[in-house]
């Protein structure tokens, strides 16, 4: 064993899992940017930060408890003794340093708090009864009626579902950004990809009042759209949104 | 090996809390936004310009564009009823945002640029989710509706460069705005309020609006500097916005452009607004009051209302300002937003409205956002800028009027009361300078009327929601600009126990850590238990 190496093998422990947090505070934002070709950092969603740190630190115990012989390097470093003046001054700081990290977590923990409240929600409650057995009419016309749906649908949809879901569908128009809930981006494929055509008509109809209580209808910005717009263009723009996003809705197994 | 064990314990315990600690403090810094469109400069290699990259631009166009641009370029798709700015219409000069001079059509690359990035306060995405292809054989489809482009094939360029703003160009921007009367139709603080806009937009009824310079999210064709000059070399065309290329040097214009950098701001956002204890002295009753300075303000975007007829498709105001005060008694807003004219008329009126629940909600649950529901009752503080009849069918507020503000409660938007006249505990005004409007609201914190009125505590977040009209784009009732739940936190004062607090964790730590050395130094651990 290199013995010169592993009397600072504390201190590498240690400075492993700071590096780890401004790696993942201020490199991983940037990195992301550039890997994902967006016009601003992504910063890490705290709760992945919290895991990636306690994953970090449990690594860094590990590692230093791998052999009895790397342990005792470990707490060695905290000995006194035939040490540089490196090691010496290193041990100073923690010795410092220490007692004033804790002060600093107690100190911001009772700080009064401005943490956003958490707001959790099911974000696809279940399909109400009555709405399970209805089929979309125009699914089943010929080839020629069914484009001229889409198109019809494609109108609507650009006139009244564009100002918040987006030219796109990727839940992006122009009032979106006022939504704490944002409007939902249907091109991603975990969302109306995932569903029937009755679900978006259950949406389309019954709106953010509609939800269940466990899906904060309060917060949804989604209107409500009986009586304002009738089934048929319902159905209608639904076929027109799967277009738009570009995706197909889920495929009912079939019954025998 | 025992002994060796309880460290270890010791330790993984001391880390584990401070893995704790790390993930409070990210949660209070995680609030980022990024919401607006960005304008993207770069522009790749060009397609070949040819028949068939046209007939695939057609395909494109009719794929994604003609919806609101239309069939034939004309602006006029069908979807471009719910639009305010109208699309652009392709078969007239219309062009904003160009390299080229001022009547010239735009060069393909500035085109590119403007599919590529949408743009902010408008309905135009960003493309840059179709391929580069498609975007170059689109920006061919389209330059055939406008026969100019076959014309104007090598038009002057403006290459834009980078000059550095200084605190010098910024003075002198300042003054070259006076000098060239850009507070004719931008106004004097550049909120777009100018004597010519107000005119057009209420007496003429055209479709101009000055840009409000204060808020950069919304400048067409990017908001640095550059860009800035760029729009005030070339001009937009078939707008009052003309090109000052032949008035002012290549220097002025970079100096007025750093000054109209210097004015503009960010949205500052976020989720939940801050109250601040105001430590001393009354709390203020009108928005000049100097109290106000010690509030850090938060902005709250605002959508058009199409939750329910009748809706708003095409809002004028995209946000507003709110700041918070509150001392033992009493709690006060300031609620601040641009707006262009101060014109009033009849129903039409500028208003602004703060919507709490009406009782703080234990659970998860609160009432709908939208006016509440049948299971949750809202509370609502209203203000309105002063009308009189007497005035005619159109007037401006007269500045010493304040307005008046008025105290509701709704359970849904069709069951909404006022509450009787000693049931209003809502004092305050509200003002117009420059093409803003500031309006304060002021409230006991706790009142008689439990049922009613929200009654307000020191920190617990409190939902809040926002709305506002704007009398000149004929909004009244249902047509209004709106905000989805946030919240108000009555911010805790600092009490004097986290500093012992503090001293005992120091002090514990501290202990804790010469406890562990001192064992540690009287038992080094040893490998022999091992080796022999």
């Amino acid at each position: 064993m290199g013995n010169k190496r592993s009397q600072y093998l504390m201190f590498w422990v240690v400075a492993a899992v700071i590096f780890l947090f401004f790696f993942l505070k201020y490199v991983s934002p940037v990195v992301f940017q550039v890997l994902m070709g967006k016009g601003h950092p992504m910063p890490t969603p705290s709760t992945l930060m919290m895991w990636y740190m306690i994953m970090g630190i449990l690594a860094g115990l590990v590692y230093a408890t791998t052999s009895n012989q790397k342990f005792v390097d470990f707490l060695g470093f905290l000995l006194p003794g035939q040490g540089t003046f490196l090691k010496f001054f290193l041990q100073k700081i923690f010795f410092i340093a220490f007692p004033l990290v804790v002060g600093w977590f107690v100190y911001s923990y009772s700080l009064p708090g401005a943490a956003s409240p958490v707001e959790l929600r099911i974000q696809h409650p279940t399909l109400p009864q009555k709405y399970e057995k209805m089929e979309n009419p125009f699914r089943e016309k010929d080839a020629d009626i069914q484009r001229k749906c889409i198109e019809e649908g494609k109108v609507l949809f650009q006139t009244y579902c564009r100002p918040c879901h987006g030219s796109k569908a990727d839940g992006n128009g122009p009032f979106a950004n006022s939504f704490r809930l944002r409007p939902i981006n249907f091109q991603d494929p975990g969302t109306i990809a995932t569903v029937v055509d009755n679900y978006l008509f259950w949406r389309i109809k019954e709106g953010g009042p509609g939800l269940p209580s466990e899906s904060t209808p309060w917060d949804s910005a989604m209107p409500a759209w009986d009586g304002d717009l009738e089934d048929e263009q319902m159905w209608k723009i639904i076929m027109g949104e799967y277009d738009t996003a570009g995706v197909m809705p889920r495929q009912r197994e079939k019954a025998e | 090996m025992i002994k060796l064990f309880k460290n270890k314990v010791v330790n993984f315990g001391l880390i584990v809390f401070s893995v704790v600690a790390f993930y409070k403090i990210e949660a209070v810094n995680a609030q980022a936004s990024h919401m607006f469109r960005t304008y993207k400069h770069e522009v790749p290699q060009k397609l070949p310009e040819n028949q068939n990259a046209v007939a695939d631009g057609k395909k494109v166009y009719e794929k994604r564009c003609w919806y609101c641009h239309g069939i034939t370029g004309g602006g006029n798709g069908p979807a471009a009823k719910t639009m305010f700015p109208k699309p652009r219409n392709f078969t007239r000069n219309e062009f904003k945002v160009r390299s080229t001079p001022f009547g010239s059509v735009p060069t393909d690359e500035d085109l590119f640029r403007i599919i590529t990035s949408g743009i902010e306060g408008t309905a135009m995405p960003f493309w840059n989710t179709i391929s580069e292809t498609e975007r170059w054989q689109v920006v061919y489809y389209l330059k055939t509706f406008n026969e100019q482009f076959k014309k104007d094939t090598s038009p002057e360029v403006l290459s834009v460069g980078n000059v550095v703003a200084t605190q010098e160009s910024i003075e002198k921007g300042r003054e070259l705005f006076k000098e060239m009367k850009c507070y004719n139709c931008h106004g004097e603080d550049g909120r777009g309020n100018g004597p010519l806009t107000v005119a057009m937009q209420t007496q003429w009824n055209m479709p101009y609006r000055a840009r409000d310079l204060t808020q950069s999210w919304n400048f067409k064709g990017g908001n640095t500097a550059g860009d800035i000059y760029r729009t005030i070399s070339t001009g937009f065309n078939e707008t009052p916005m003309g090109s000052y290329k032949d008035k002012l040097t290549d220097e002025e214009r970079w100096s007025l452009a750093h000054y109209v950098e210097s004015i503009s701001k960010k949205m500052a956002s976020d989720v939940v607004v801050k109250v601040k204890l105001l430590e001393s002295g009354e709390m203020p009753g009108n928005p000049a009051d100097e109290a106000w300075g010690q509030v850090t303000p938060m902005e709250i975007p605002l959508a058009g209302q199409i939750i329910a007829h009748p809706r708003l498709w095409e809002p004028s105001v995209d946000s507003v300002m709110i700041r918070g005060l509150y001392n033992d008694d009493e709690i006060a807003f300031l609620v601040e937003w641009d707006d262009r004219t101060n014109r009033q008329e009849d129903i039409f009126r500028d208003a602004v409205s703060l919507q709490f629940p009406a009782k703080i909600p234990d659970s998860l649950k609160k009432p709908y956002f939208g006016m509440g529901d049948s299971g949750g009752i809202v509370n609502l503080w209203q203000w309105k800028a002063y009308w009189n009849e007497g005035f005619g069918s159109v007037a401006e507020a007269p500045g010493s009027e304040p307005g008046s503000i008025m105290e509701l409660n709704a359970k849904g938007f069709k069951k909404i009361s006022v509450q009787p006249p000693e049931g209003q505990d809502v004092t305050g005004g509200g003002v117009y300078v420059n093409g803003r409007w500031k309006v304060v609201f002021k409230r006991a914190l706790k009142t008689e009327d439990e049922k009613k009125d929200i009654q307000f505590e020191i920190g617990k977040l409190i939902p809040i929601a926002f709305a506002a009209w704007d009398g000149s784009n004929s909004d009244a009732g249902g047509q209004k600009s709106i905000s989805a739940w946030y919240y108000i936190l009555l911010e805790k004062p600092m009490p004097k126990t986290v500093f012992v607090y503090v001293l005992i964790a120091v002090v514990m730590g501290a202990s804790v850590e010469l406890w562990f050395l001192a064992r540690l130094r009287r038992f080094p651990p040893k490998l022999e238990e091992d080796q022999e």
